[in-house]
């Protein structure tokens, strides 16, 4: 028996190495088939830190309150308040930094605004799209709030910082600027910024984003981004209050021209869609009526599919 | 060494060459399984030939001609052939065919609009409404649903065919539904029949080699003409080199939209397919992207859409002499009369754009804006180009072929509805060695009393030393940048040209000659102002954004030019020309002008009046 010995360690050896080899293999194929079905999980609206500013509270201003950044009535930003919102705040002073695009509410009330190239090019524009602005709560004075040096806007792609989110958990910016890109390479910023250093804990580039917004699901923590060059959403991963490199293709639009220009979570599994042609001009910012559209995606957990409907 | 060591380390190697193999084995399939498709660069394809190529195509003349019988009898609902039906269908169609309910949005003005029925079937509980779905669970019910072509709207209808009663109606404005069989039979006859399509199969393409898995499967946007027609895409599949080609067919003008080469991979479904976007990727590649050499009739010169700036040419030279370093057109300033006080009081938006308000005499007021013409992506253009830039024939009154021209359409999206403009930039050059930069303005304008300036930059290029001539009886030179204006001039030399150009040793030079209608296109003229400038490389000589006040007709922009008189005796010149337009909308006289008729086909047909201005530059021999 004793003379066997050498041939049934041998054996033993193959045997052991075949088991950690298949094994490794089969865990492989397991993460393969993972990362092709990446998913946020369910998710469901989640309370909101954010406060309307106190100076409304002063004017005497009731809700319903929205704030208008349609550019449609008025430049810049406005308050509009009471039944069918027919009450407006809008001093001319919150016109001096030309148009917006989207807002971020703080838990104190504070409004931080991104900037917006909207139909005409003047001498201001360019430098315009290079800061972050804020309307403070208390005196409701605007002002620019932190200048971004690394963005360069130009004729060639008139888009500086585009969107924000304000992150309740750790009172921070989440910020996106699309203006170092081109037709054929995409070079988009997306900006982690402490709003009380202003410092910026994490820059990732190479992805244009539109739009941005916060999701928390059961799978964790998800900043969610609208593509400007594609029909698509994008979910970046946020682990220890950062974001990973790579943004995961979490649905598409039926067409092509359409880009996600905003992000709302309204309930258990649903988002709110709002969509704009977009090509890097400002014909698009300019579109109306139908060239906008709005969807519901309704994310469905045991099919693994997201279902669109065109509202 | 014993035999059991051998057998063992046998084993052992083995083993290990068996796991290794195994190991790499495994990988290359998973590999595969993560990429399934071979990437496939796309390609697109736009439209070359004239719509009137498909008219002679039997399915489309056979249907033209049942449409218009339909549409003269005063009907506006081209009927499914009874082929394409069940009997109950049948009976569904006659009913709806006299439904005013259904047939509500078909007359406008007393004029039948081209409607379609596109399918009837039995109806399917998730078009229902609560009240027919308690009806339908007794009764048989179809559903209907017709297609307007001019509203670009979708009427579905709910028939209960038991009780022979329309049990409801609903419109769905800017939705198209599945098509019928005939309009089926009839995109692929247009793809089959395209002669793009067959260029890039290097084949007459076969019908079974055609697929039309993207017909429409409920109601959703069209992809072509910004969603505004009814479009469909048959495909012809490559399966040997993993591609298939994309027709996207429009029905509604019954041509061939545009076409693509992709994968056979997921980016190939419906949603890639988009004739704006198509377009858009198209002219960025080509156009935009780099520049295009030509060569034609002695001419030699390179062309590109610029950011702003419209179609530019650069380093044009004839028969190996240089002409021009660049010539485009950087604006066209919009404005309109009005009077009384102008609200200037906020921002003022009409169709997308500022409004500029400017403070007139006599209690006028101006007001419009700029229009920037540019590429379709990344630019601060506001009118996008559509289908690039072309190069055609030129011919003279008699119908002589007299050079050939270079031109570049460019259009608001939404073009021809009102305050959407369509502009083209062309260049004229001649057999002789005469070229000609062209404005045309195709409307449509926001009202009758528009003025329009295109303005117009052209840097000669005889050589780095010009000088500058004006008539006035006998040839003045130019000593310092000015401007003057050409609408004032009483007197021309030969009676054709106001100014000229040349080399500093007057040995070469272009005449230029204004227009005041002379060139048999029924302009009105130019009355223009002309300024001359030292080149300066930050004044225009790259994408300038807008240029002075749309506005203000006490200036054109271009005086911040020549503030400073600088010398321009024996500099190298750039010469500004700014043409200024009143529009007509007055039936019989219209002038810059669009207009959309109802057509005998029960379709829109937009009418267009164009005003073509700009100088001839005519060589000095």
């Amino acid at each position: 028996m004793r003379k066997y010995l050498p041939i049934i360690i041998s054996l033993l050896v193959v045997a052991g190495i075949a088991f950690v080899v298949i094994n490794k293999k089969n865990n492989q194929k397991t993460k393969h088939k993972t990362e092709e079905k990446f998913t946020i999980g369910n998710f469901n609206k989640q309370k909101s830190c954010a406060r309307h500013p106190e100076f409304l509270k002063q004017l005497k201003v009731t809700q319903p309150i929205t704030i208008d950044l349609s550019q449609q009535q008025f430049k810049g930003l406005a308050f509009l308040w009471g039944k069918n919102f027919s009450k407006v705040i809008h001093p001319k002073a919150w016109e001096t930094y030309e148009h917006f695009s989207t807002y971020a509410l703080d838990e104190v009330g504070n409004v931080y605004l991104a900037p917006m190239p909207f139909i005409s090019i003047k001498s201001t524009t360019f430098n315009l799209q290079k800061n972050i602005y804020k309307l403070d709560s208390k005196t409701g004075k605007l002002d620019i709030w932190m200048n971004f040096d690394d963005v360069h806007p130009s004729a060639s792609n008139p888009y500086g910082i585009i969107s924000l989110v304000y992150d309740c958990d750790d009172q921070t910016l989440w910020v996106s600027a699309i203006d170092e890109s081109d037709y054929k390479s995409q070079k988009g910023v997306i900006y982690h910024v402490d709003v009380k250093s202003k410092r910026v804990l994490q820059r990732v580039e190479g992805f244009d984003a539109l739009t941005i917004t916060l999701l928390k699901s059961e799978k964790g923590k998800f900043l969610l981004a609208g593509s400007a060059r594609e029909n698509a959403l994008y979910a970046y991963a946020i682990e220890n209050k950062t974001l990973s490199k790579n943004a995961e293709r979490i649905l598409e639009l039926p067409s092509a021209q359409e880009h996600i220009r905003k992000i709302n979570v309204r309930g258990q599994n649903l988002l709110e869609l709002q969509t704009i042609p977009f090509s890097y001009t400002l014909i698009a910012q300019t579109s109306e009526g139908s060239e906008r559209n709005h969807y519901s995606a309704k994310w469905d957990s045991s099919s693994l599919t997201w279902s669109l409907v065109k509202k | 060494m014993s035999n059991e060591i051998k057998i063992s380390m046998g084993i052992l190697s083995v083993g290990l060459v068996v796991l290794v193999t195994y190991w790499f084995m495994v990988e290359g399939n998973d590999s595969k399984s993560l990429s399934p498709h071979k990437r496939v660069e796309e390609r697109i394809i736009l439209p070359q030939y004239s719509t009137k190529t498909y008219g002679d195509i039997p399915e489309v003349k056979e249907y033209l001609k049942d449409l218009k019988k339909v549409i003269q009898s005063g009907q506006a609902v081209l009927p499914l052939d009874d082929s394409e039906l069940d009997s109950s269908g049948v009976l569904a169609q006659k009913i709806l065919l006299k439904n005013k309910a259904f047939l509500k949005d078909t007359i406008r003005n007393g004029k039948p609009l081209h409607n379609d029925m596109m399918r009837i079937r039995p109806a399917i509980v998730s078009v229902l409404s609560d009240s027919s779905k308690t009806i339908c669970e007794t009764h048989k019910c179809y559903q209907a649903e017709k297609y307007n072509y001019v509203t670009n709207t979708t009427t579905r209808a709910v028939v209960d065919i038991d009780n022979k009663k329309v049990l409801e109606v609903t419109n769905h404005a800017g939705m198209q539904p599945d098509i019928s069989l005939r309009l089926t039979h009839i995109a692929q006859a247009i793809a089959l029949n395209a002669p793009e399509v067959a260029k890039e199969l290097k084949r007459t393409p076969r019908r079974q080699d055609m697929s039309m898995a993207n017909v429409r499967g409920a109601l959703q946007g069209s992809p072509c003409q910004n969603s505004e027609h009814l479009c469909v895409a048959p495909t012809f599949s490559d399966h040997k080199n993993e591609q298939a080609l994309w027709a996207i067919v429009d029905l509604t003008e019954m041509t061939l939209a545009a076409a693509k080469w992709a994968g056979l991979g997921k980016t190939t479904t419906p949603a890639c397919i988009s004739e704006r976007s198509l377009q858009n990727r198209y002219i960025m590649k080509n156009f935009c992207e780099k520049d295009t050499h030509l060569e034609k009739n002695g001419w030699t010169l390179d062309y590109r859409l610029t950011g702003s700036d419209g179609l530019e040419i650069i380093n044009v030279e004839f028969k190996g002499q240089k002409v021009l370093s660049t010539a485009k057109i950087v604006d066209w300033h919009v404005a309109y009369e009005g009077k009384g006080e102008a609200d200037a009081s906020g921002d003022v938006v009409m169709a997308g754009r500022q409004v500029e308000f400017v403070k007139g005499d006599e209690g006028k007021f101006f007001f419009g804006y700029n229009d920037a013409m540019g590429c379709p992506m990344f630019s601060t253009s506001v009118v996008l180009p559509f289908n690039g830039p072309l190069v055609k024939e030129l011919y003279d009154e008699q119908k002589q072929k007299v050079g050939f021209y270079l031109t570049q359409d460019f259009r608001n999206p939404k073009w021809p509805m009102a305050c959407n403009y369509r502009y083209e930039n062309r260049f004229e050059f001649f057999d002789d060695g005469s070229f000609r930069v062209v404005g045309v303005n195709k409307g449509r304008g926001c009202g009758e009393n528009a003025i329009y300036r295109p303005v117009m930059r052209m840097d000669m290029a005889f050589s780095d030393k010009e000088n500058f001539y004006k008539y006035d009886g006998s040839w003045k030179k130019w000593l310092t940048e000015q401007s003057d204006f050409q609408k004032d001039a009483k007197v021309y030399d030969q009676n054709r040209y106001l100014y000229k150009v040349t080399d500093k040793n007057e040995k070469k030079g272009y005449y230029i000659e204004p227009n005041r209608g002379q060139f048999h296109d029924d302009s009105r003229g130019d009355n223009a102002t002309l300024f001359v400038t030292k080149f300066k490389e930050g004044e225009g000589d790259k994408d300038l954004l807008t240029l002075g006040s749309c506005c203000n007709l006490e200036e054109d922009g271009v005086e911040r030019y020549v503030s400073k008189n600088e010398s321009i005796d024996g500099e190298n010149i750039v010469l500004w020309y700014v043409p200024r337009i009143k529009n007509d909308a007055r039936a019989g006289h219209e002038y810059c002008w669009a207009d959309t008729v109802i057509d005998s086909n029960g379709n829109i047909e937009v009418r267009t009046f164009p005003c073509i201005v700009g100088p001839k530059f005519v060589p000095i021999k």
